[in-house]
């Protein structure tokens, strides 16, 4: 599954919902970047993570995710994981960042 | 138990397997490792959690290199891989600037950075992960896992 975000509003909820596909890793983790803080720029809002279809994530990823977090944390918004793989959500567990994010099925 | 280190001392013949891979310093190529290394792995007898496991300590390990290690002299790394039924060893070393092993701190969560997480998550995921590095010269982290016999 090729790397791919789609952002789009949630007008209803009133928060970005943005859907990552494919693999995060060195190579594709500045082009998440861009894509993560593109949307809050514009408007700042919370950020729902779809992760049904991340097939697979590392650190340099999870930093992109930390340093987004903070961004939004400034203006008191959350990031919303949902669904990721068990094979993310091992990784978000074994760095304890399930605890600062908030993960959802 | 590193039964690689038995086999070294006990004779020079090589019983296991090596495979090694030159890549360039480039992030687009750390996906080639990630699928070697799941080809290995597959091939040794691991499950699907633990290939995934090998993926990701693999992908960090030559992340790091291409981020804190290569240098405009040296353009790539080394990756090699020792096999044998059950255990797989994957050594990656580069010859770059080198880093302080002990200055290394454990990921802060009430302070959470955007790096740093690699060799913590290669700890995490591996049996055994030996780091060694010698400012200037370059840094070698070799990492050991071995299946787990399932009931």
């Amino acid at each position: 599954m090729a790397f791919n975000v789609e952002c789009t509003k949630n007008e209803a909820q009133g928060n970005w919902y943005v859907k990552v596909e494919g693999e995060v890793d060195v190579y594709t983790a500045p082009k998440l970047k861009e894509k993560l803080l593109d949307p809050i720029e514009k408007e700042k809002t919370d950020l729902v993570v779809d992760m049904h279809d991340l097939v697979y994530i590392d650190s340099t990823g999870l930093g992109v995710f930390i340093g987004v977090l903070r961004r939004v944390k400034e203006y008191n918004g959350n990031i919303v994981l949902k669904g990721p793989r068990d094979n993310v959500k091992r990784l978000l567990e074994i760095t304890g960042l399930n605890k600062i994010f908030i993960v959802e099925e | 138990m590193n039964s690689f280190s038995q086999i070294a001392a006990s004779s020079e013949d090589c019983i296991y397997d090596k495979i090694q891979l030159i890549l360039p310093n480039k992030p687009e190529y750390v996906s080639v490792a990630r699928l070697t290394a799941s080809a290995i792995a597959n091939r040794v007898g691991f499950n699907i959690e633990d290939i995934e496991d090998i993926k990701v300590a693999i992908a960090e390990a030559c992340t790091n290199a291409i981020l804190h290690g290569c240098t405009e002299c040296e353009n790539s790394f080394v990756i090699d891989f020792k096999v044998e039924p059950g255990n797989i060893e994957i050594t990656v070393k580069d010859k770059g600037k080198g880093m302080q092993v002990d200055k290394l701190k454990k990921p802060d969560l009430s302070n959470p950075k955007e790096g740093g997480l690699g060799v913590f998550i290669i700890k995490s995921l591996m049996d055994e992960v030996e780091l060694k590095s010698n400012e200037g010269r370059g840094t070698v982290l070799t990492m050991r896992k071995s299946v787990t016999e399932e009931e």
